[in-house]
C-alpha cells in the first residue's frame, strides 16, 4: 500500500482514525445483537409463525435494521474529517458505501416484509420477502470488514500501535514495520 | 499544509499545538467514562432483548437459550469494551485498569446472577 501524504497532522487523523473505530465498534456490538435475535425471531417463528407484527423479537429486530443504517451513515459523515479514507473520485469509501447500501436494503425489506405477511400468514425461511434481509447484511459485513481493515493499516502506517515491551517483541515489530521480518528466514 | 478555515496563522505557516489541540477537540484518551458507560447501556440492552424470552414467551424462546446467548453477547461486548479502552490509551501514560476492572466485574457478576435467578 502506497504511503498516502500526510493532509492532516499526524496526531489529528490518529485521533479521528481510534474515534471511527469506537463507533465502528458500537456498530459491531449492533450486528451481533441482531445474530442473536434471528436466533429468537426465528424461534418463535417456529413456534407460534407469526402472532402480530409488533411481536417483541420484530422490536429487536426492527430496531437495528434501523439504526444500523443510521449510525453506519454517522460514520460516513465523520469519516469525511480523515482524506485517506476517502473513496474513488473524492467520494465516500467503497467499503462504507456498500456497508450503507447493505443496512438500508435491510431498512427497507421490513416494509417489503409486512406488505408480504399482510396477504401470507406464513413465515417460512426462504420466501422472496426475507432474501433482501439476508442479502443486505452480507454485503453491509463485506463492506465493513474492508473500511474496518482501512482504518487499521492507516493506523499502523501512521506508527499508532505501541510497540511491546519485551525488547525482542519491540525489535521483531520494528523489523516487521521496515519489511525485514522475513528476510533472515528467505535470504 | 492547508489547514481549514479559522485554523493557523492565515499565512504559509504551519499547525500550531494549539490549532492541533482545536482540530482534535476532545481526545480519545479521555473518553474512558463514556466507553464504559456505553458499554453498561449494550449488555442491559441485550438484557432487554433476551427478557423478551424470559417474560414475553418462554414457550417459544427457552430461558436457557436467552441465557446462553445473554451470556455469549456479554464476553463477545467485553471484549470490545477492553479493546476500546486499551486501544484508545494506547501511546499515552493513562491508565484505566481500575475502572476497566470494576465495570467487567460488575457486569460478569450481574451476568451469573441474572443467568442464575431470572426466568421461568
Amino acid at each position: 500500500m502506497a504511503q498516502m501524504p500526510a493532509l492532516i497532522p499526524k496526531e489529528v487523523e490518529i485521533q479521528r482514525l481510534k474515534k471511527i473505530w469506537l463507533i465502528v465498534i458500537a456498530m459491531g456490538s449492533t450486528a451481533a445483537s441482531v445474530e442473536v435475535d434471528n436466533f429468537v425471531d426465528g424461534s418463535l417463528h417456529q413456534t407460534s409463525i407469526r402472532d402480530s407484527a409488533f411481536t417483541p423479537a420484530h422490536w429487536w429486530l426492527y430496531s437495528h435494521f434501523v439504526a444500523l443504517p443510521l449510525g453506519w451513515g454517522s460514520v460516513a459523515i465523520y469519516d469525511r474529517k480523515v482524506p485517506v479514507l476517502r473513496g474513488p473520485n473524492n467520494s465516500m469509501n467503497t467499503g462504507l458505501k456498500m456497508t450503507i447500501l447493505g443496512y438500508l436494503a435491510t431498512m427497507f425489506t421490513i416494509g417489503v416484509n409486512e406488505m408480504w405477511h399482510f396477504w401470507f400468514v406464513e413465515e417460512i425461511f426462504a420466501v422472496p420477502n426475507h432474501w433482501m434481509f439476508n442479502m443486505g447484511v452480507v454485503v453491509a459485513f463485506m463492506g465493513a470488514l474492508a473500511y474496518v481493515v482501512r482504518v487499521y493499516a492507516r493506523l499502523v502506517e501512521l506508527g499508532a500501535e505501541t510497540p511491546g515491551e519485551n525488547p525482542y517483541v519491540a525489535e521483531l515489530y520494528k523489523m516487521a514495520l521496515e519489511g525485514k521480518l522475513y528476510s533472515r528466514a528467505i535470504p | 499544509m492547508t489547514l481549514p478555515k479559522g485554523f493557523g496563522s492565515g499565512g504559509s505557516g504551519g499547525a500550531s499545538s494549539a490549532d492541533v489541540e482545536k482540530m482534535i477537540g476532545r481526545r480519545v484518551e479521555n473518553m474512558t467514562g463514556i466507553i464504559s458507560l456505553a458499554y453498561i447501556a449494550a449488555w442491559l440492552a441485550t438484557f432487554g432483548g433476551t427478557a423478551a424470552g424470559y417474560f414475553y414467551y418462554p414457550w417459544a424462546y427457552p430461558t436457557p437459550s436467552g441465557h446462553y446467548a445473554f451470556i455469549v453477547l456479554t464476553i463477545v461486548e467485553a471484549i470490545g469494551y477492553l479493546f476500546c479502552v486499551k486501544v484508545m490509551e494506547e501511546g499515552t501514560k493513562r491508565k484505566s485498569n481500575g475502572i476497566i476492572g470494576a465495570v467487567l466485574g460488575g457486569t460478569a457478576v450481574g451476568t451469573i446472577i441474572i443467568s442464575l435467578f431470572v426466568g421461568t
